[in-house]
This record gives C-alpha cells, structure tokens and sequence, in this order.
C-alpha cells in the first residue's frame, strides 16, 4: 500500500503543476489508472490480511482440531506474541480450591547458627487487600496467582525445573516471597522456602450431586517447596 | 430465480461500494477508542502506587527476566530498554499522557499508534500479572490503530468542524473536487476502517464463541454450581456477605450457569437481528455483576466497551438527537455564545496550502 503511494506521488505533483484547469477528469490521465490500481491493490490486501487474521484466530482460539493442527506452525508464527489470546474464562469448569501460599525465611549468623523464621502468609495479605475493595489490584489478584499457576505448568510435582523457563519462573516466585517478606517483616535472610495449602471448595450443600463430587478433592493438601537461595534482594 | 441471479453481484458490488466509500459504526469507533482510553487511564492512576512492583525495575519480575522471556517469546517492551528509575517514571507519565489523549481524540491516528505501543509494552513487561481483561484491552488498542476512531467526538472532530464553519459553510469536510491521490487516500482509509470493525467484531464473537464453547465442556457448567466455586474463591470476593448472599441461592445460581452459557455460546448468532438488543443488555448485567461481586472492574469494563461495536451509529446519535429536540431554545443560547470562537478563523489560512 505504501507502495502504492510513493509510486503515485511523483505523477501526482506533474499532474497537479501542468494541467490544473483538466485535474476534474481524472480518467483522462495516465496517472490515475496506476493511482487506481494501486488502490486497488491496497483494497485487496486489507481485505484479505484481516480476512486471513480472523482465521487464523479462529484456529487459535478455537480447541484443538485436526485443522489447527495441520497449519498449527502459520498459526502460531501469526498471532504470537501480538495477538495470542485465551477465553477460557472460569472454563471448562471454575477452580475448586483456594490456594493458601504462605513463605518462610532461613538466616544463617556469623557464629554458624541457623536461624529459620514462622510462616508468613502471603495470601492472607492478598485476601485482606481484595476485601471491601471495589477495585482491587493486580498486584493482589494476579501476581501471586499467576505465579504459581505458571509454576505448576513449568514444573512436574517434584520442585526440579526442567527448562528455561521452569527457573525464571522459580526465580520469579523466590522473588515476590523475598520481596514481600522484607516488605512487610524485614529482617536479614539469605534462602526462602514456600508453603502452600490447597483447600478445595465444598460442594454446594443443596446440590451434593454426583457430578460435583468428583470434581474436587475433599481434604486439604500442603505442598512444601524446597528451600530457594535469594539472589537479588536479600538483605 | 433470474432476478436472483442478477442481484447476487449487483449486491457484491454494492457491498464493495460501502467498504470503499464509506467507513461505518464511526461512533462505535469512537466509543471504543473513549472507552479503551479511559479504562486504560483508570487502570495507570489505579496501579499508580504500585506501578514499580509491577512494571518497574523494582518488580519481583526483574527486567533481566522480562529480557529473557522477551528473548524467547519475541516480545518487546519500551520498558525494559533501561533498568533507570528515572526513565521508567518518563515512560509512566508518557503512558498516562498517551491515554488521555487517545481518549480525547487528539491527532488520533498518531496517538492510537503511540497507545497501541504503550499497551503492549506495559503488558509485555508485566506478562505473568494481566488478566483476560489486559488481554482484550491490548487487543483492542491493536486493532483501533486501524479504524478512524477519531472522526467522532474527539477533538480532531471539533478541529475539523470548526475549519469547516470558520471557512466555507458549503463545503464538505472531504471536499469533492479533490485529487485522486486523496480520494484513494479516503479509500484506503475507508477499507482499513471497515476491515478494523469487522476485526473487531469478530474477535469479540470468538471471545464469547470459545469461552462459552470451553464451558460446555466443563461439568460444573453442566450441572449448574460452577457459580457456587466462582464466589467462594477468596481473591474474587470483594464482599464476602455479598457472596454468601448470593451462594445460598442454588436455584438461582443454577439458572446464572445455563444463561451464562448460553448467552456466551449464542452470541455470534444473534448479532445480526433484533434479538441482540436483549442479549447485550443481559451481557452488561452480567459484566456488572462480575464487576461488583468478583471485584473485578477492569475485566468487566473492558468487555462491556467491547460490545459497544455492536451497536448501529443511530444508537449512538438518537440521544444528541433527542437533547437537540428537547432543548432547541437553550441551543440557540449556546450557538450565541458560540460566537467568541470564532478565533479559529485564523486556521483555514494555515490550512490553505494544503488544501489547494
């Protein structure tokens, strides 16, 4: 399209200069049958990006099927990282369970003894932040969150990062402990461990089906993850 | 069966004529682009005290880990080109600035650009903090790069209107006689508008296409206490009392499920008769809903604008309409007073040039 343009231009400034009386017929010229195929041209190619775009979306967006999968490589060099999208919202079913994510710190002292702190809970801060909180902030509502969901996807059940990304994101997590220990209790540590307590979500009361019993777990679950040196900022 | 037969293309090119010439939902444009802004907007002022934990280099998520990611995922962030307090509070105010003006409509094309990127680079940076919410409204500020959504209520608008009464009272703002550059120039425009909504629109029918296609799939859905989990999840309860209230109404939670569903998975297909009316009046309860009792504003907010695209231009202008016919006297004081603006005379002179 920009193309189009520059090519235009030049022809437009001679038209203009030498002919203005005759510039009502635009026909008549040359330059305007490459103006309009060139606008032509344009025309089709908006058509058919946003035409090609929806489509592939479409494929994106869409559960997994024997098409998405097939052109799965043009899908995904499309619409990643610009357009990459995800409205499974509270689907296929809601989580069932709070997640209690609470962190303790280890001090080593000069003299070799090593000192290990009480549970701090980290979510207990989050939860009292969103209440009586008719805008509540990301910071409360996603970040700890979504760490720890990324973390379940990036690690198996046994804490050892596979990947890359598997320790960014250990990293991240050690971080928003350390960060909001300090933060909120100060005090000098050099390693944090975190502990989180899975709660499912009773069953309704009056329902008590069949259905929604399989769904969720009945009895609390602890997870202890191992202990993670502080690297950027331990005091 | 002829007749037919010979309307078919008739009807091809007429639709080609519209796309070409005319760009359409120009206010529904213009919602988007208020909307967008303003949320964006309120969101920045929200986060503002805790702009450095998210996007800052103070964040848990340090810039050498958004670099990393970057490295890996093919994103990019104007945030992360300096690890300097000072830059990053420049590029804060920068992102508020951006917002507003796009809100207000201000040379909006350029601006709608310098949104789209400020979006994008506060959501890159912050990639494991957003929501469904962050997610559509980076989207959205995507895709009004495209569409001239500011050719209604903005201020490029009352730039252009006061040209056109302080220079010729006859002539169109696009005036006729133009040259053929800038008719194809207006052709442009027009498609890549017209492609823009129609983007739009279909992302926002894939949004409820798939979420409410996921849900079908879920048990809980299914057999109506999805609900029950959603208000007894402690970080989407703003107000427990209010929650509980609502959890003690199995029966009614039950029908909350189907409806949701059911609205969701309906929705491309009302969209192009009389029936959208009711659906997208029960969306924007929904959304209220999700607003209020899952605190979560944002989210809500950014989907309710998006279903403004689906209402026609005279929606939009019935209520200006009715405001003119009820007060037509306190008009006629106000084009009294209208009178000192004649100031602008001055521009038509500056925009002389540029348009001989």
């Amino acid at each position: 399209m920009r193309e189009a343009r520059t090519r235009v231009e030049p022809t437009e400034q001679r038209d203009r200069g030498g002919k203005t009386p005759a510039h009502r017929h635009p026909p008549a010229k040359p330059s305007p049958v490459l103006l309009k195929a060139g606008t032509s041209a344009a025309v089709v190619l908006c058509l058919a990006t946003a035409l090609i775009h929806v489509l592939l979306v479409f494929l994106h967006v869409a559960p997994p099927n024997p098409l998405s999968r097939q052109y799965s490589r043009q899908v995904n060099a499309w619409v990643f990282p610009l357009f990459e999208q995800n409205w499974r919202l509270f689907a296929p079913d809601p989580e069932s369970v709070n997640r209690e994510i609470s962190a303790r710190t280890m001090h080593t002292g000069p003299d070799g003894t090593v000192q290990v702190s009480d549970w701090f809970d980290l979510t207990a801060v989050d939860n009292s932040a969103v209440e009586h909180n008719a805008f509540p902030s990301h910071t409360a509502q996603n970040t700890l969150r979504r760490a720890w969901s990324s973390y379940l996807e990036t690690h198996g059940a046994d804490d050892q990062p596979r990947s890359q990304r598997a320790l960014m994101i250990q990293h991240y997590l050690t971080n928003i402990a350390a960060e909001r220990i300090s933060g909120h209790r100060g005090g000098a540590f050099e390693s944090v461990q975190l502990r989180v307590i899975t709660v499912p979500i009773a069953a309704p009361a009056a329902a008590g089906g069949a259905g929604s019993a399989a769904a969720a777990p009945t009895s609390a679950e602890t997870r202890y993850l191992p202990w993670w040196k502080v690297t950027s900022h331990g005091n | 069966m002829e007749t037919e037969q010979s309307r078919a293309p008739h009807r091809i090119v007429a639709f080609l004529t519209v796309l070409t010439e005319r760009p359409l939902s120009l206010y529904a444009a213009a919602v988007l682009r208020i909307g967008y802004g303003l949320l964006y907007l309120v969101f920045l002022l929200r986060e503002f005290p805790h702009r450095d934990e998210i996007w800052g280099p103070g964040s848990p998520w340090t810039p050498e880990l958004a670099r990393e990611l970057f490295d890996q995922t093919g994103w990019a962030s104007i945030l992360t080109l300096s690890d300097s307090r000072a830059y990053f509070e420049t590029c804060y105010v920068l992102a508020l600035v951006t917002s507003a003006l796009f809100m207000l409509g201000w040379r909006t094309r350029a601006v709608s650009v310098l949104f789209a990127v400020v979006v994008a680079s506060f959501h890159a940076r912050a990639i494991f903090m957003t929501d469904g919410g962050d997610n559509l409204v980076l989207l959205m500020a995507m895709y009004l790069v495209f569409t001239a959504c500011g050719r209604r209520w903005s201020l490029d608008a009352r730039r252009t209107r006061r040209r056109a009464s302080a220079g010729k009272n006859t002539c169109p703002p696009t005036v006729r006689a133009a040259t053929g550059l800038r008719d194809s120039r207006q052709t442009l425009t027009s498609v890549l508008h017209n492609c823009g909504m129609f983007v739009i629109a279909a992302q926002v029918c894939f949004l409820y296409g798939s979420a409410g296609l996921y849900k079908v799939q879920g048990g809980t859905w299914g057999n109506g206490t999805a609900l029950h989990y959603v208000v007894n999840l402690d970080l989407f309860r703003p107000w427990p009392e209010l929650s509980l209230m609502v959890d003690e109404h199995d029966v009614m939670i039950g029908i909350a499920c189907y409806l949701t569903v059911l609205l969701q998975v309906a929705f491309p297909f009302v969209l192009f008769g009389r029936l959208k009316y009711p659906v997208l009046t029960m969306l924007l309860g929904m959304h209220v809903g999700i607003a209020v009792l899952m605190g979560l504003p944002l989210f809500s907010g950014a989907m309710i604008i998006a279903d403004a695209v689906f209402l026609p231009d005279r929606f939009y202008r019935s209520p200006g309409q009715w405001w003119r016919r009820t007060s037509s006297r306190r008009d006629a004081w106000s084009a009294a007073g209208d009178l000192p603006r004649g100031k602008p005379a001055l521009v038509p002179s500056q925009l002389a040039p540029w348009r001989h």
